[in-house]
This record gives structure tokens, C-alpha cells and sequence, in this order.
């Protein structure tokens, strides 16, 4: 194999493991939309709070430390104990569960059918609010996520591919960070998983008849706030997910709360309802950002993994308003 | 499987499922239901109709729970209802269909019964995820009872299509199916034959008899089509302008003058 070929064959891969990290915040909205019309604006913010909240309690820091000294003039940070990041995550679990309940019976359970734009409204409000608490819970210092995850390139990997080259190339092996391969594999299993619980469990069937139609739902007997509940704490867990792995990646701060930024070009192209539109989307874009930068970025000066998604996006939109994988718009006269 | 339900004190005085005490209902100035009362024997067909506007449609989601009358009672299976939610009263054993078909259209015809069981299944989120074990078990006895029920409404050709894709007559009768996979001690029809051909018409008047006669179910409908009403039902109710205005059987409604005069209108 040449070893041009080789270098393309990289950046596709690498382009799809990037991809399946914005398919994964990606997929946070899309949860939240089908089940209940809300563009919820909040999901970087709170993969962001999600991951913070995880390395608070994995290195047992005191929350709420930076006000309490200020009230009590005490000196204190740290419990002084680590937890295991296993126990850790459940923790951060049942914290998201929490935050579900309190988002449903504080927010949502008082819009009741207000138009979605008010709705959109409330969590724009929601996410500079967790923005502010999750700095008072945890303090605003940059944070290192550490759950145990290998991360940096596969030297395996290098040495196995370092053959694959025609004899007398240039050619160094490939690379691929292994924390990828891991957000890759467990991104896998996260949709298998949810795909299966909505298709073949009672209370994933509620989940669809709710995104379907209201009255008929409650006619059957499926709670709505029950379901807002659910729904809303799955979107927690998904951010947390995509906050160990973002968070492992580049560091807890407050640029993880843009990561939501980059799934919105994945949800125009996906479609905002659909699940493997996420998934697709994301490893369009993915793929499509490395693949222009490999090939023309060096031609026009490089950066362009900044705009290329959106291009590619708004190309999308006029061509497909409702995304790959969206419902069809259909006006019936 | 036994899809019996109790069945009707056959001799005697008929057991009361339904009791509607003096119910008004208003939308701020708007009076939709003015002091209506009437009640609905266990194991017959109570019709209920009246022009449009009367106040039908209204009174069904007072029953159903969507709507909560300021004034009135309403007694259902021996209790007092006080302010539940609707979900709460499907669990009650009330099952309804919708005028404008309301059914789940990205789903097949088989998840729509299913969500119809809903209130038959009770094993928790852990288990449901966990999926093996009692919740399977669980999924296999229910999905055991819907198979019956779209045996009976001749719905096996479709069972796993989309039910979004169906035509207009077939989804009406999948509704139907979804609101008897809940096994409804009472089951509510908002014109279950509106918009339907005469021959689907047939097949619905049969389905709703046969739900009668073979489950025991006891079934309040909103028609149009007079036929049908005098037909099927064992007794009928008449709204005009959210009050009552008459009650009784078919024969006697039919050649009641306040009834004949609210449909035909009266000159002055």
C-alpha cells in the first residue's frame, strides 16, 4: 500500500472517532427533543456539570468549599479521601437523576404546553445557571478527569501497521489515540443499549408513545412527568459520558460546555429525531472536517475544522431541511 | 386466558358503573357542560349524543379525565372521584379512543397494543433493563393477551406496520384495539365510526357489539349516525347547548319532541 493511502486511511479513522464524540452530545438533544419538543440548550453545560461533579467527588473535594470558607472564615477543600471512579461514577449518576427531578418539578412541570420557543428560553436560562452553581459547587479551576481511561496513541498499533507500507516510503505507522477507541466502544454500546430499552421494554415504548402524541399517552396511562423524569435523566447520563470523555480528552473547564456548539452542525444533518441520525451525523462530520482539513486545509491556510462543519450543515439544510434521518415535513392542503 | 370482565346483574336492578351528579363544566365565561347527570349501567351500550357543540366531546374528557368539572360529582366503581390526573384513571380500568384518531404513528400496530397494556405491567426500570427475567416473563403474558385482541379485530396482516402507514378505516380499528388491550372495566368512543364507508361502518357496529357481548365491557359512545346509535346502544342520552335534554332508550329518545326539536330545529 502506498503510503499516501495509508495517511488517508488515518485521517478517515481518526475522523470517525472524533465524529462519534460529537455524536455523543449530539445525542443528549435528540433524546430530550423526540420525547418532548425542547431544544434543551443546557446539554453542554451539562456535560460540563456532569464532569465536574465526577472529579469533585472522585477526589473528595468539599462541595460548596469556596462560599463556606467565605461565610465561616474556615480554611477547608478537600474531605481528604478519594473515591473509587466506579463509585464515583455511580454517584455522579444518581446526581444527574437528581438535577432530572429538579429540572421536571421546577421548569418543565410549569410550561406545560407553553410554545417550544419559551421552552428554548428556560433552558438558556438553565444553562448559565448550572454554568454559575456548578463554579460555586466546584470551583472554576481547570481539572483533570482521571477514571482510569488509557489514553495516547496505540505504540501496538504503530508497529503492526509500520509494514503495511511499500518498501522505501516514508511511512512512520498510525496513529490512533487509544482514549478514542475506548469513547468509540463505549459510544457503541450506549446506543445498542438505548436503541434496544426503547425498543423492547415498557417503559422505552412509553418514551416513544409520549414523543408521538400527549393525550393519547396519558390515555393509556403513561405519566408525563414520569417520563420527563426518565427521559431527562438518560440525557444526564449521555452527558455524562460525553463529559468523562471530553473532559479525559481536553481537561475540566469551562470550554467543555462549547462542545455543544459542534453538535449542532450533527443534529441539522442528522435531523433533530433521530438517533442513528445522530450517530451518522456525527461521523459525517467527523470525517468530513479531517478529511477537507488533511486535503485543502494546507492549500487556504489551515483552521478550517473552525467552519467546515457549519458549511457543511447549511449545505445540508437547503437541500434537506429536515436532516438525513428527520421526520418529513409534509403540509397536507 | 379468561378476557371476561363481571358481568352485568342480569336480573334485578342493573349495577351502577358510572354515576355523573350534576356536572358543570366551564372554560372561564364559556359554559361547555351545564348540570348534567346521568349514570351508565354495568355491561351496556350508553350512547350519548347531540349537534355539534352540545357539549359531547366535553363530557367524554370530564369522564376520561382531562377536563375537571367545577361543580358536580362523579362516582365511578362504588368511589368518589377527587381531582386525578387522566393516567391515574386509566389505571381506574377506563380506556378511550379519540375523534381525531390519536395513535402512536411512528409505531407499529403491535407496540400500540402493547402501550395499551401499559397499566397491566408494573415490574420497575431495573428490571426492565436488566431485561432478562421478570421483565420478559412479564412482556411474554402481555404480548400473549394482545395477539388475542388482534385476533379478534382481524388485524394479523398488519400487526408489525407502522400503524402512520394505514388507512384511515384500519387505524380507527387499531385505536379500538388499544384501548381494549387495557381491559377497561368502562370503554369510552368519541365517534368511533365518523368519516368511516358504509361497510367499514358494519365492520366497526360488529367489532363494538361483539366487545359487548364477549368481553362484558361496558361502553359509552359519541355517534352521529342515527342508525347506529338506535341500533347498538341499550340506552341514549341527549345534549343540547351543554344540558341535558333527554334519557332514555332508543324508541322513547327517538319520538321525544324537545329531542326531535333540537335536531330538526322549531319555527317561531
Amino acid at each position: 500500500m502506498s503510503a499516501d493511502f495509508l495517511y488517508t486511511l488515518e485521517v478517515i479513522l481518526n475522523g470517525l472517532m472524533a465524529g462519534v464524540m460529537y455524536s455523543l452530545v449530539a445525542l443528549g438533544f435528540v433524546l430530550i427533543f423526540k420525547a418532548s419538543g425542547i431544544f434543551n440548550y443546557a446539554q453542554g453545560v451539562m456535560a460540563l456539570f456532569a464532569a465536574m461533579t465526577l472529579v469533585g467527588i472522585q477526589t473528595g473535594q468539599i462541595p460548596f468549599a469556596h462560599l463556606i470558607n467565605a461565610i465561616f472564615g474556615t480554611e477547608m477543600h478537600h474531605f481528604g479521601w478519594q473515591v473509587p471512579a466506579f463509585l464515583a461514577i455511580i454517584l455522579t449518576v444518581g446526581v444527574m437523576v437528581l438535577f432530572a427531578m429538579i429540572v421536571e418539578k421546577y421548569i418543565l412541570h410549569h410550561l406545560v404546553n407553553q410554545e417550544p420557543i419559551i421552552l428554548f428560553m428556560a433552558t438558556i436560562g438553565l444553562a448559565y445557571f448550572m454554568e454559575g452553581f456548578g463554579d460555586i459547587m466546584w470551583g472554576s479551576e481547570i481539572k483533570t478527569m482521571d477514571v482510569g481511561i488509557p489514553s495516547g496513541g496505540s505504540l501496538w498499533l504503530e508497529e503492526y501497521t509500520l509494514g503495511w507500507a511499500a518498501e522505501g516510503e516514508r511511512y512512520w505507522g498510525m496513529y490512533i489515540d487509544k482514549l478514542d477507541m475506548v469513547a468509540t466502544l463505549v459510544a457503541v454500546i450506549l446506543v445498542v443499549s438505548l436503541t434496544l430499552f426503547s425498543q423492547y421494554t415498557k417503559t422505552g415504548r412509553a418514551l416513544r408513545a409520549v414523543a408521538d402524541d400527549h393525550q393519547a399517552a396519558l390515555s393509556v396511562g403513561i405519566s408525563l412527568r414520569a417520563i420527563w423524569v426518565i427521559v431527562w435523566s438518560i440525557a444526564g447520563f449521555v452527558a455524562l459520558v460525553a463529559g468523562i470523555m471530553w473532559g479525559a480528552k481536553s481537561g475540566v473547564q469551562f470550554s467543555l460546555s462549547l462542545i455543544a456548539l459542534k453538535a449542532l452542525p450533527v443534529l441539522m444533518l442528522g435531523g433533530f429525531t433521530s438517533i442513528p441520525g445522530a450517530i451518522i451525523g456525527g461521523l459525517i462530520i467527523g470525517v468530513g472536517e479531517k478529511l477537507f482539513e488533511f486535503a485543502i486545509g494546507p492549500m487556504i491556510g489551515g483552521a478550517t475544522e473552525n467552519w467546515f462543519a457549519y458549511v457543511l450543515a447549511l449545505m445540508f439544510l437547503v437541500f434537506r431541511p429536515q436532516g438525513l434521518f428527520g421526520e418529513k415535513i409534509i403540509e397536507r392542503v | 386466558m379468561s378476557i371476561q370482565n363481571t358481568t352485568a346483574d342480569q336480573q334485578g336492578q342493573p349495577e351502577v358503573l358510572l354515576d355523573l351528579k350534576n356536572i358543570s363544566l366551564s372554560f372561564g365565561g364559556v359554559k361547555a357542560i351545564t348540570d348534567i347527570s346521568f349514570d351508565i349501567y354495568e355491561g351496556e351500550v350508553r350512547a350519548i349524543i347531540g349537534p355539534n357543540g352540545a357539549g359531547k366531546s366535553s363530557m367524554l374528557n370530564v369522564i376520561n379525565g382531562f377536563y375537571h368539572p367545577q361543580e358536580g360529582e362523579i362516582w365511578f366503581d362504588g368511589k368518589q372521584r377527587t381531582g386525578m390526573k387522566p393516567y391515574e384513571i386509566a389505571y381506574q380500568g377506563i380506556a378511550r379512543t379519540f375523534q381525531n384518531i390519536a395513535l402512536f404513528k411512528g409505531m407499529s400496530v403491535l407496540d400500540n397494543l402493547m402501550t395499551g397494556r401499559f397499566t397491566h405491567m408494573n415490574k420497575n426500570l431495573f428490571w426492565q433493563a436488566l431485561w432478562k427475567g421478570p421483565a420478559e416473563q412479564e412482556e411474554i403474558i402481555n404480548r400473549e393477551f394482545v395477539e388475542h385482541i388482534i385476533d379478534f379485530l382481524e388485524i394479523q396482516a398488519i400487526r408489525k406496520t407502522p400503524v402512520g402507514r394505514l388507512p384511515y378505516g384500519l387505524q380507527k380499528r387499531v385505536e379500538l384495539g388499544r384501548a381494549l388491550a387495557a381491559q377497561p372495566k368502562l370503554l369510552l368512543l368519541d365517534e368511533p365510526m365518523a368519516g368511516m364507508n358504509v361497510e367499514e361502518k358494519e365492520d366497526m357496529c360488529r367489532f363494538i357489539l361483539d366487545v359487548n357481548d364477549t368481553f362484558g365491557t361496558t361502553i359509552a359512545l359519541i355517534e352521529h349516525d342515527m342508525g347506529v346509535v338506535m341500533d347498538i346502544s341499550d340506552r341514549v342520552v341527549v345534549l343540547d347547548y351543554g344540558r341535558k335534554i333527554g334519557d332514555g332508550d332508543p324508541t322513547a329518545v327517538r319520538n321525544d319532541q324537545t329531542v326531535i326539536d333540537a335536531y330538526l330545529g322549531v319555527s317561531h
